[in-house]
């Protein structure tokens, strides 16, 4: 569905992503690993078109990146950020309905009956239904991240991406999240693109792994298949001891 | 959606409450001054017959306190719309130098081309325009940091208004008089020009408010949901340049009131735009009608125009809003 070819760009003269060819696999979860500054997150934004290329393509199903409209792309991918702001009066309710935007226009707001089934069903799916009344400021960092991707999933795509959706919140919010992600991804067969900061996360809630080092993706694949002490080595630049517990994999982060 | 039209709710009650504000205030406006008079004979020379005092009140009270509602509503207004565009609380066109901008195109047309007297407020606007992109232009490095546009606003502000000193010091000189005075001395066709241009903004920021509530977003958020954020705040700026210029071309520049009405207005109905906009409007016309009618009343027989009273009450809260910002971060 993503298909990336040749990809480069340079940020300042400097080159991020050099050459870069990638596939995302259809209906699984892929997760973006490397270290700090490797352009994992820059691929993410460029995947989104919140950058452009410098040279190359991204295409979605075939078309150019480029070619599609934000609004179209908005009803093929959606977005949910590291982190994000709204007003804190803002209701739970409101913020989701605003994931109809791309079916609808900024001046006319008003939500039709398909526009509001599909929040319903946006809110249902993040259980954030008993929450819809309360003010954003009121939720605690999980909920609020869970109110942002009821957003995105009121948007309806068959394409999510998450930069680093866990990064500011306690590890049981982080769980919380991931446990989610998976559930949409096999119950909604929504294909999932994300950046996760923990190596062990990432591993445990992804279908495949891609690793970036040098502005290359330098291994992809299913995590048991590619992660290793060597690859980690190449992607972080650090030897860590890799093994099987529980029938999990697991890099052992200390 | 109870949640919703609570607010909504809350809106039309306090729009309510300042309607009636506003009408008492107005009424005791016309009133009090220099001639004073009953509201019996204020009604019988308006409505009934000729009477000389009555008509000076009509031709010199009325304007002023017409152009004060209507300019207090489109600066309220203007500063609600720079606080969304720019995401800063602390936006005022006259402190970051906007209104400098529309001053200073309104007094070079009048002193230059005398004739042009009607579209003084469009050249205004493309003063203000000017100055916005410069304000815009040397903030930005990826995203505005609300600092650096007060930073850049207020030297640019300074810039502004010695160029404005220099060309009325010129035009003086010439005996031409190009410096707009206040509220005072305002007449009927002051009165029509700020209708119109007051009017067209505010229709506009009213059709734009569901977009203002989106800004409140992150910029990448709202580009996520397939809305052209850049394009947005573009013509969101523009709505905002055009009410204060056409309020800066009639009555000059005006600090402080574009600062804290919309203070005022978020602390009483919430964040909600598309209440905030009529709220605003509301809001800012009572209150540069009072500042105006208190500058009037407090040293009479002289004047304080409402600009300084403005400055006086509007500097300390200015300061009060930046040592909360201290505490509360940036939001």
């Amino acid at each position: 569905m993503v298909s990336i070819e040749h990809l480069t760009f340079s940020y300042d003269g400097r080159p991020v992503l050099n050459d870069l060819s990638i596939k995302i696999k259809d209906g699984v979860i892929t997760t973006l690993l490397g270290a700090n500054g490797c352009g994992k997150t820059t691929l993410l934004q460029l995947m989104t078109k919140n950058l452009k290329p410098t040279c190359g393509a991204i295409k979605l199903d075939g078309r150019e990146l480029k070619d599609i409209s934000v609004k179209e792309f908005a009803r093929r991918a959606a977005i949910v950020h590291q982190k994000n702001i709204a007003p804190d009066d803002l209701s739970v309710e409101r913020l989701v309905s605003y994931g109809r935007l791309p079916y609808s226009s900024i001046f006319r707001p008003g939500l039709n009956e398909e526009n509001q089934e599909q929040v319903e069903r946006a809110l249902k799916l993040t259980n954030m239904d008993t929450l819809r009344e309360r003010h954003v400021g009121t939720l605690s960092g999980g909920q609020r991240q869970r109110a942002f991707i009821a957003m995105a999933l009121a948007q309806n795509t068959r394409l999510l991406f998450l930069d680093e959706p866990t990064t500011f919140l306690d590890v049981r919010y982080q769980v919380e999240i991931l446990r989610l992600v998976k559930t949409l991804n096999k119950e909604q067969g929504i294909t999932i693109v994300m950046v996760l900061h923990d190596i062990n996360q990432a591993l445990t809630y992804s279908d495949e792994v891609i690793g970036l080092h040098g502005g290359k993706a330098v291994l992809q694949g299913a995590p048991e298949d590619v992660i290793s002490t060597e690859s980690i080595r190449t992607l972080y630049g650090v030897e860590l001891p890799v093994f099987h517990s529980g029938g999990r994999l697991c890099v052992m982060a200390v | 959606m109870k949640t919703i039209h609570k607010d909504i709710f809350k809106g039309v009650v306090g729009c309510a409450v300042l309607a009636a504000m506003i009408f008492a205030l107005t009424l005791i406006a016309m009133k009090l001054g220099s001639i004073s008079i009953t509201y019996g004979d204020l009604f019988n020379g308006l409505f009934v017959a000729y009477d000389k005092r009555v008509a000076v009140i009509y031709d010199l009270r009325f304007p002023r306190i017409i152009v004060a509602l209507l300019g207090g509503a489109a600066l309220s207004c203007s500063g609600l719309l720079f606080q969304a565009v720019l995401r800063n609380p602390l936006a005022d066109p006259g402190i970051i130098g906007i209104s400098g901008g529309a001053s200073l195109a309104a007094s070079a047309v009048t002193a230059l081309f005398p004739a042009l007297y009607l579209s003084v407020p469009l050249i205004a606007f493309f003063g203000g325009l000017a100055a916005f992109a410069v304000i815009y232009s040397l903030s930005w490095k990826g995203t505005l940091d609300p600092v650096r546009i007060i930073l850049v606003g207020i030297a640019v502000a300074a810039v502004f208004t010695g160029l404005g000193e220099v060309l009325n010091g010129i035009a003086d000189s010439t005996g031409v008089s190009v410096s707009v005075s206040g509220l005072s001395q305002l007449v009927w066709s002051d009165v029509r020009m700020m209708a119109l241009y007051s009017a067209v903004g505010i229709v506009l920021a009213a059709a734009l408010s569901p977009a203002c509530n989106l800004l409140a977003l992150d910029d990448k958020t709202v580009r996520g949901l397939g809305v052209r954020v850049d394009r947005l705040r573009l013509t969101i700026s523009a709505v905002a340049v055009l009410l204060v210029s056409g309020v800066t071309a009639v009555i000059g520049v005006v600090g402080f009131l574009a600062l804290i009405v919309p203070h005022m207005a978020r602390r009483i109905v919430g964040s909600d735009h598309r209440v905030l906009v009529p709220f605003c409007v509301l809001l800012g016309g009572f209150v540069l009608l009072l500042a105006d009618t208190a500058g009037r009343l407090i040293a009479s027989p002289n004047e304080i125009s409402a600009s300084i009273i403005m400055s006086i009450v509007g500097g300390p809260f200015f300061i009060f809003l930046l040592k909360r910002g201290d505490r509360h971060g940036k939001h």
